[in-house]
């Protein structure tokens, strides 16, 4: 949508006014980031003076490394399991968003419609069962039991979001490459993942950014130092470092890196997804 | 072949919808499972309980105070950045930030900003000689859950803005152009043309943000821990509270059917709809 006309015909102060409003929300928006870092980087000393907006006077990263050596183990189990899980969602998304969007099959909508139901439906309510199903299989207190978690719940929105993206590629190409002996596995694997890199990047991306941050079931699974996940951690450190924030922004800081880089660098894709998500393009 | 790993996810979700029903009817209480059929006994207690209705006037408290200001500012800022572009391509990632950043980090930033004792909130209304308004913000049972919302829209208004951003772009460019042609202001495009045209989207953010009032689960956790006393508890909290830290799995369970229920009267409108937007083509 294009308003040059408009906004011609507005008057200069109607402008500064729309404008500064928007510039005000958005120093409102990036404030509590801004002292999250900067107050990372105080001693406690110069925090308690309240001047939270001041920069700090010397860059300390003793908050950060002493909430590395807490983080470094946590980090590394996040990483292991958000990549692993996101790995194996977006191969089932596809691999069954494929079928989704292009093949013929009794009762497809009706299949449709319940995995659109379980893609938004609130996953707190799968806790209590999934834990049993992951006690159960012996995988409590392990990376894998996480993995197979997280891949449970978030395999439905990969296939909602990927067969969206399937959709766009036109059917002719498989036709002709049906004519040329290419088999619907082949076509998988040689054509259709190649054409979709941007389609599998979404839903990639909103998997890793929403598993790296997730909270409840990273808690539940999981009560074993070793095995713990990054968050769970962080969020652990407001009862061992009460009221000593520059330790709690400095392992809040660092726990906010990966999202904040996927977003500097995938942000396109991140937005795609969460639109393919709910609205078509 | 290619949909079996869509329906083993797909059955085992709704195999576990399933068994938490039942559960819920069970008296199940202690890590192990008992399976003795205890009738509706779980819910008249849940009932019979004020907690539960704090937790759930906190969640109609939730309903209204986060879903309609998130989505009416998430329209209007769409509406408005799109007005100019350039200065948008700078401010938008701005509120898009705190979407890719943990919900456990947002609540420790925002818990620390309205702590009574060391909170960055009274030490700004201090500075700006405003000190009469200090007050116990968190710690204060009526407006702890408000401080909670406050985190809420600032880590939302993001995604109603990108969602609005891609409904806005979707009109028909002549209808905008018809109506500058008739000499309409902004105004009259924005009520007239932008918000009819976009009342799909605005069907489907509603019905996201709603849901999401009943996944709220880290914030509580982070911020109040559902205190002072329960004052600031939802479902979500107190489902995981009766379940891991009671023990109480039987009410646990009906904790989480009854979220379920409440969420089925958006959930089957919202899948129906993205079906068909998915089916037309």
């Amino acid at each position: 949508m294009d308003h040059d006309e408009v906004v011609r015909r507005m008057n200069f102060l109607k402008k500064a006014i729309i404008i500064s409003i928007l510039l005000l929300l958005a120093i409102i928006w990036i404030l509590p980031v801004y002292v999250m870092f900067t107050t990372s980087l105080k001693t406690l000393a110069e925090v308690s003076k309240g001047e939270y907006l001041a920069f700090p006077l010397k860059l300390r990263v003793e908050n950060w490394t002493q909430a590395y050596k807490v983080l470094k183990n946590p980090l590394k189990n996040s990483f292991l399991v958000s990549m692993g899980a996101t790995f194996i969602i977006v191969f089932i998304g596809s691999w069954s968003g494929y079928a989704l969007a292009r093949f013929n099959f009794k009762g497809k909508n009706k299949l449709f419609f319940m995995i659109a139901i379980v893609t938004f439906i609130p996953y707190q309510i799968f806790l209590i069962p999934l834990t049993q199903l992951i006690v159960n299989l012996g995988l409590f207190n392990t990376l894998w039991g996480m993995i197979l978690a997280y891949v449970i719940l978030n395999s439905p929105m990969a296939i909602l979001i990927t067969s969206l993206f399937f959709r766009t590629i036109p059917k002719e190409l498989q036709e002709a490459a049906a004519l040329d002996g290419c088999g619907p596995i082949n076509f998988y694997f040689k054509i259709l993942l190649p054409l979709s890199l941007s389609g599998l990047t979404s839903a990639a991306v909103l998997s890793f950014v929403n598993i790296w941050n997730e909270f409840i079931i990273a808690l539940s699974l999981s009560r074993d130092p070793t095995t713990r996940l990054a968050i769970p951690v962080v969020a652990g450190l407001k009862g061992s470092y009460v009221a000593q924030w520059n330790m709690l922004m400095a392992g809040a800081a660092i726990v906010s890196i990966p999202g904040i880089l996927v977003l500097i660098f995938f942000g396109k894709f991140f937005v795609k997804g969460l639109i393919a998500g709910a609205i078509k393009e | 072949m290619f949909l079996l790993p869509a329906l083993v996810i797909v059955g085992i979700l709704y195999y576990m919808l399933i068994w938490t029903v039942l559960v819920s009817t069970m008296d199940w209480v202690g890590m192990n499972p008992i399976w003795k059929f205890a009738g509706l006994k779980n819910y008249k207690e849940l009932f019979g309980m004020h907690r539960f209705w704090v937790n759930m006037r906190n969640n109609i408290i939730w309903l209204i105070t986060f879903v309609i200001p998130t989505g009416i500012f998430g329209m209007i800022l769409a509406f408005l950045l799109e007005i100019f572009p350039n200065f948008s391509k700078i401010v938008r990632p701005i509120y898009l930030y705190p979407l890719v950043i943990a919900p456990i980090v947002a609540g420790t930033l925002w818990a620390w900003f309205f702590d009574p004792q060391s909170g960055v909130l009274n030490s700004i209304l201090e500075y700006l000689g405003l000190a009469r308004f200090k007050t116990g913000w968190i710690a204060d049972p009526k407006l702890a859950i408000y401080c909670m919302i406050a985190a809420g829209i600032w880590q939302n208004l993001g995604f109603s803005l990108v969602l609005y951003t891609a409904a806005i772009r979707e009109i028909p460019r002549d209808h905008i152009e018809a109506a500058k042609v008739d000499g309409a202001n902004m105004r009259q495009i924005f009520f007239h043309i932008v918000v009819p045209e976009i009342g799909h989207a605005t069907l489907i953010i509603f019905s996201l943000l709603i849901l999401y009032t009943l996944k709220v689960f880290d914030l509580v956790w982070i911020m109040t821990a559902g205190g002072p006393g329960y004052s600031t508890e939802v479902l979500p909290y107190l489902m995981y509270k009766l379940t891991f830290r009671q023990l109480l799995v039987g009410m646990g369970a009906s904790v989480a059917v009854i979220i379920l229920i409440m969420s089925i009267i958006i959930l089957v409108p919202l899948s129906k709809w993205i079906m068909t937007r998915w089916l037309e083509e």
